[in-house]
């Protein structure tokens, strides 16, 4: 059983979290915090290279580490698209949790917040690898309870409000997801849930239940939905911006809600199969309900002041943008939604993570609070910039490579589906509309991002800025956090150009992915 | 070529007339960083100013350069963003809201060329320029490829149109094509001034630069599409030059003959459509547009350095206060002159060169409708319209003379009535040497180009030839043939007639010979229609956000309150003490330890009590719900069959 490492990224930071909880420290109350977080950053990261080992030597492997009953199993398989989202959160949580050792330095129970964030790495990597429904299913209801304490974390009334909702949205959907589980089950092909490119029903038997299918299909869309904040289930996420921003920021713009785009994905290229569900009324519904919540978040976040509320409308648009790929249903398709997926992280983290370091150094969480900071804070708010206009879709950073691709699936499944039925009419129509509300959403986000980086540029004031700053710029003492919180931060930044300028070896991964399960 | 790049690569280029522009645009640069060096001396930020002039130049040399639209489209992005600063400079109010007005069109104008980009890729598979051409031929004539097939939004021509339209539109925006002109007068008065004079000479042309690419390049045999950018460019360049007359800004003047400038430029592409189009010789357009960009590049820059030269010293544009500043002052007098006589197409400037070009070729046009006769059904417009059309186009270049005219006699005749003394003791100091000499450069150059105009001009514009994809000889021999001159003569003549009545009669207060600004204040397209648009719909589809974030909560707060209540909890001790305040005198009779155990166990009874009643009821309403759901489906069982 060498491939028995593959448990490795799941089990480790869950069981290293629960030490942290039981574990009495000896030390003094105040050296504590700084072992507890040296602890947690040595777990995330020693847990991120076995990831990038695993990713360089065991890719394809699998595991099947227990066996609920009959053919239920708990099993492990680390294929390319698993791959990548595992990549992806263990580039990710060692920064984070560096951003968070600074972060939360002045906090009280920090022992609580470290605990539960190093057991969520491990609930994520188990989303990531799974290699079957039952234990995607079960990783997705665990993320729910480890996230929870978290949510709940400043306990305030606000807090405490925000982190029940997050229970009833999250319970409810999972529950949804179920029924979508058990069809599955009983509609495989192969008599268990494992993911197979192409989808795992068995098709003649689906055909005569077509409708039934379908519309499953759709409730574990809506369930799974939960998490990737599709509307009208996205209320959740815009409250629990009461947490600290590193669980805000890698949590609730990475690896929460993208586990819950990453299962949509899941559950719609390797259980379902986009050749069952293409071109059905199923696929025009979903379709309509990501270019819905695009639009509807990306409008809620120009009228937020709250300046991490807005970020969380803004993730909830562009999650959509996610969904949206994943609704084309083409090899395209995938690729493009994968693209976001990764892209959207680092930009989305990156402007929480300038949101959390303002909030540290002025305590200031609104934008009409910003005017001016730019010059005191010239590198947070200079990652800002990138990570905003690469959010807009400015040429040369990363977003504009996504909302590129985007754009590309959506037309070329527009000519996929030319064969002329009512329902196959709806759906080009649909997808035609899509590009237009993702410029319209490009356009949003202009509006919403862009006020905030004029504002801390460009403050309003009366006076010419010659005759009011007097002493000039080197004047003012600069305001930008230590290097554990910059440092992330300018890696986020030069990861988002990178990705800009030279995409090719990602997105050649991301279009095997794509043409494999397509 | 640079492969992988962005993804797609980027595709460069350089034919005659990508050099001709990128001498233009290091010619240009030069000038005015130059320039900047004595008007950026008083303020601070200096190393923002300098980061973005530059920036600005790499990018804008990218676009001029690009061999496909994707290429263009990065480059033309970061030039809006970069350019964006320079508006937004001064940090005051109303460049603030300049700058919003200037970014939202760069915005609004990029999104929708991504658009057409998207379309266009995806009905040809390539963004490249030579390609594009030959499909778009292709679909033009009828013929279809494998990728080209109906869809949604129609034929493949349909789409072809659609794509070139939302590509017109964002290039237009940035070239300040009506009706997307609004940013141009607001943004050229708060910029620096050598930062407008780029602006308004080299970053319209950007614009322009793709306007020729769809126009000539992909559309270059369809009338409907000439006519759609001549009629246009017409209506820019009346609209332009009249906003120009009437302005008292002296940057906003420059600013709004910019726009009707770039009116004449799209007229000569029009043209060139539709001279392609009727099976006649596109030459006179090809040569009229192409040099008429040069031309207002250089007369722009000249003309905006002399502002420059203005409020560096004075601070001041308004034309009242700035009476009289150039007298005396022979240098700025010289520049002014090779600008203004440039632009307004006096004979002998160069400026006359291209605008009779253009003319002519919509003579030619008129003679080609009424050679057809009455088969002109396939030509676009009757011969009445054309005729209109060359009366407009002179008459525009009348609205030129007739601006032009204003300014000199306000910046050189007039006499300013207190101040008059202070300016003309300004006479020797008022630019540095090395601004004088950037700035008479290229005002040489312009009165140059005039006077040897048959032999240098000719062969400048035919370094154009390959990119407007022209493949004719003929050119205009005589320009200086009576025919040619009277049409500039009319103009000159519209224009002094225009400046006598309007200006000297209308805009002057007769007592105090103050400059009025009759233009009325609500004809403003961006206060009129587009803020409010803007802000029509953004509050329309907020109002439907809110409403509808709250649509999921009700739901479960409407569960919680029917079929999912909880129970209340045990009021607690502390709650009692508040809300019956008065029995708080009796606190001082603490229950002992067995009366409290027993209120509580009846307490704990009462609740439990309550608990079984509440899981029974509930209980029942689901079975009740469960035998509904039933026989419903028993009766439609039995009602099926």
């Amino acid at each position: 059983m060498s491939d028995m490492i593959l448990a490795v990224p799941v089990l480790l930071p869950i069981l290293g979290g629960a030490g942290i909880l039981i574990r009495q420290l000896r030390a003094k109350e105040k050296e504590a915090g700084r072992q507890l977080a040296f602890i947690a950053e040595g777990l995330v990261l020693i847990n991120s290279l076995v990831i990038f080992w695993l990713l360089g030597n065991k890719m394809g492997g699998s595991l099947v580490l227990f066996r609920l009953f009959g053919n239920l199993t708990v099993r492990f398989k680390l294929d390319l698209m698993g791959g990548v989202f595992a990549g992806m959160i263990a580039f990710l949580w060692p920064l984070a949790t560096l951003y968070a050792w600074e972060y939360m330095i002045h906090e009280e129970r920090k022992r609580t917040f470290f605990a539960y964030y190093v057991m969520t790495y491990g609930v994520t990597s188990g989303i990531a690898l799974a290699g079957n429904l039952v234990t995607m299913y079960l990783c997705y209801e665990m993320l729910t309870l480890v996230t929870f304490p978290l949510v709940l974390y400043p306990m305030t009334k606000e807090a405490k409000t925000a982190s029940r909702r997050y229970l009833y949205y999250s319970i409810g959907g999972a529950a949804f997801a179920f029924i979508g589980l058990v069809f599955v089950l009983s509609f495989s092909a192969t008599g268990n849930t494992d993911f197979l490119p192409g989808g795992i029903l068995n098709l003649s038997l689906a055909q005569e239940r077509k409708n039934l299918l379908l519309f499953v299909y759709l409730l574990a869309f809506f369930g799974f939905g939960v998490k990737a904040a599709l509307f009208p289930l996205h209320r959740w996420l815009p409250r629990a911006a009461v947490a600290p921003t590193p669980v805000t920021a890698l949590l609730h713009a990475v690896a929460v809600v993208k586990s819950g785009a990453f299962a949509i994905l899941r559950l719609t290229y390797f259980c379902f199969g986009v050749s069952f569900l293409r071109g059905t009324w199923v696929q025009g519904v979903v379709i309509t309900a990501a270019l819905v919540t695009i639009v509807f978040g990306s409008t809620m976040a120009v009228r937020e002041i709250h300046w991490k509320r807005r970020l969380a409308y803004s993730t909830i648009s562009n999650l959509s943008y996610i969904l949206f790929g994943a609704a084309v249903m083409t090899p395209l398709g995938l690729t493009a939604a994968l693209s976001h997926m990764l892209i959207h992280a680092f930009m989305k983290i990156c402007s929480f993570f300038c949101a959390g370091a303002v909030m540290h150094q002025t305590g200031k969480t609104y934008v009409y609070e910003l005017d001016g900071l730019g010059r005191r804070m010239p590198l947070t708010f200079g990652c800002l910039t990138v990570a905003s206009l690469s959010l807009m879709g400015m040429p040369l950073l990363g977003g504009f490579i996504s909302k590129w691709n985007l754009a590309q699936a959506a037309f070329g499944a527009m000519g996929m589906t030319g064969s002329g039925t009512l329902s196959d009419k709806i759906i080009s129509g649909l997808l035609c509309a899509g590009v237009a509300v993702i410029l319209y959403s490009a356009l949003m986000t202009g509006i919403y991002m862009m006020t905030v980086i004029v504002r801390a540029y460009f403050p309003r004031r009366e006076q010419p800025a010659e005759e009011t700053e007097g002493g000039g710029e080197g004047f003012a003492a600069s305001l930008d956090p230590n290097w554990m919180m910059l440092f992330p931060l300018v890696v986020f930044a030069v990861m988002i150009i990178l990705l800009g300028m030279c995409p090719a070896p990602v997105m050649a991964v991301l279009t095997a992915i794509g043409g494999e399960a397509g | 070529m640079i492969p992988e790049i962005c993804a797609m690569g980027l595709h460069f280029r350089l034919d005659g007339f990508r050099l001709v522009y990128l001498c233009i645009a290091v010619l240009m640069w030069t000038v005015s960083g130059v320039f900047s060096l004595e008007y950026m001396a008083h303020y601070k930020k200096k190393r923002r100013y300098y980061l973005f002039f530059w920036a600005t130049f790499i990018a804008t040399a990218g676009v001029f350069l690009s061999a496909d639209f994707y290429t263009t489209f990065i480059f033309f992005e970061i030039m809006s963003f970069t350019s964006y600063v320079w508006v937004a400079f001064d940090e005051r109010k109303e460049s603030l809201r300049a700058a919003e007005t200037y970014l939202a069109v760069a915005v609004i104008g990029g999104m929708v060329m991504l658009m057409g980009l998207f379309l266009l890729d995806n009905l040809f598979g390539t963004l490249a320029f030579d390609e594009l051409g030959t499909e778009a031929g292709k679909i033009l004539r009828g013929e279809l490829g494998i990728r080209q097939q109906a869809c949604a939004l129609g034929s493949p021509r349909t789409q072809l149109y659609v794509a070139s339209g939302l590509l017109l539109f964002g290039f237009g925006a940035k070239a300040g094509c009506f009706p997307l002109h609004i940013w141009l007068p607001k943004a050229h008065p708060v910029a620096p001034a050598p930062a407008s004079a780029l602006l308004s000479g080299i970053l319209t042309k950007a614009g322009v630069f793709g306007v020729i690419v769809v126009s000539c390049v992909m559309l270059g045999t369809s009338g409907e599409w000439g006519m759609l950018v001549a009629c246009l460019g017409l209506v820019t360049m009346f609209l332009g030059g009249l906003l120009a007359l009437f302005s008292i800004n002296l940057k906003r003047t420059l600013a709004c003959s910019s726009v009707s400038q770039i009116g004449f430029i799209l007229t000569g592409i029009g043209m060139s459509c539709l001279l392609r189009y009727a099976g006649k010789d596109i030459g006179l357009a090809v040569e009229g547009t192409f040099l008429h960009m040069v031309n207002h590049s250089l007369f722009k820059l000249v003309l905006f350095l002399c502002a420059a030269a203005v409020f560096m010293n004075l601070h001041q544009l308004d034309l009242n206060d700035i009476r009289g500043f150039g007298r005396k002052k022979p240098m700025l007098l010289f520049c002014y002159l090779m600008g203004a006589l440039g632009i307004s197409g006096v004979p002998l400037w160069s400026g006359y060169i291209s605008k009779t070009l253009i003319h002519e070729s919509i003579v030619e046009y008129a003679e080609a409708v009424n050679e057809a006769g009455p088969a002109a059904g396939q030509l676009m417009a009757g011969p009445a319209f054309w005729r209109g059309a060359e009366w407009l186009f002179l008459l525009s270049g009348g609205l030129t003379v007739a601006y032009m005219l204003k300014l000199f006699f306000v910046l050189f005749i007039d006499i300013h009535p207190t101040r008059q003394k202070e300016f003309d003791d300004m006479s020797g100091s008022y630019m540095r040497p090395l601004s004088g000499f950037v700035l008479a450069l290229p005002s040489v150059i312009i009165l140059a180009l005039g006077v040897i105009a048959s032999s240098k001009m000719d062969r400048l514009a035919y370094l154009g030839r390959e990119f407007f994809r022209w493949e004719g000889q003929g050119s205009l021999e005589a320009y200086f043939s009576p025919g040619n001159l009277s049409g500039g003569m009319i103009s000159l003549g519209i224009g002094m007639v225009l400046y006598s009545l309007v200006v000297r009669l209308w805009m002057m207060d007769k007592g105090s010979g103050r400059y009025v600004d009759r233009w009325p204040a609500w004809m403003d397209l961006e206060e009129v229609l587009y803020r409010p648009a803007i802000r029509l719909m953004v509050v329309i589809s907020l109002v439907a956000c809110r409403i509808l974030e709250h649509m999921t909560d009700g739901l479960i707060l409407a569960a919680r309150k029917t079929t999912h209540r909880q129970i209340p909890s045990v009021p607690s001790t502390a709650g009692k003490g508040k809300v019956y305040g008065k029995r708080r005198r009796w606190h001082w009779m603490r229950p002992s330890w067995t009366t409290q155990f027993l209120l509580l166990s009846v307490g704990r009874l009462r609740r439990s009590g309550r608990l079984v009643e509440e899981s029974f009821s509930y209980g029942l309403m689901l079975v009740c719900i469960g035998l509904c759901l039933t026989l419903g489906y028993l009766l439609l069982a039995f009602l099926r069959g």
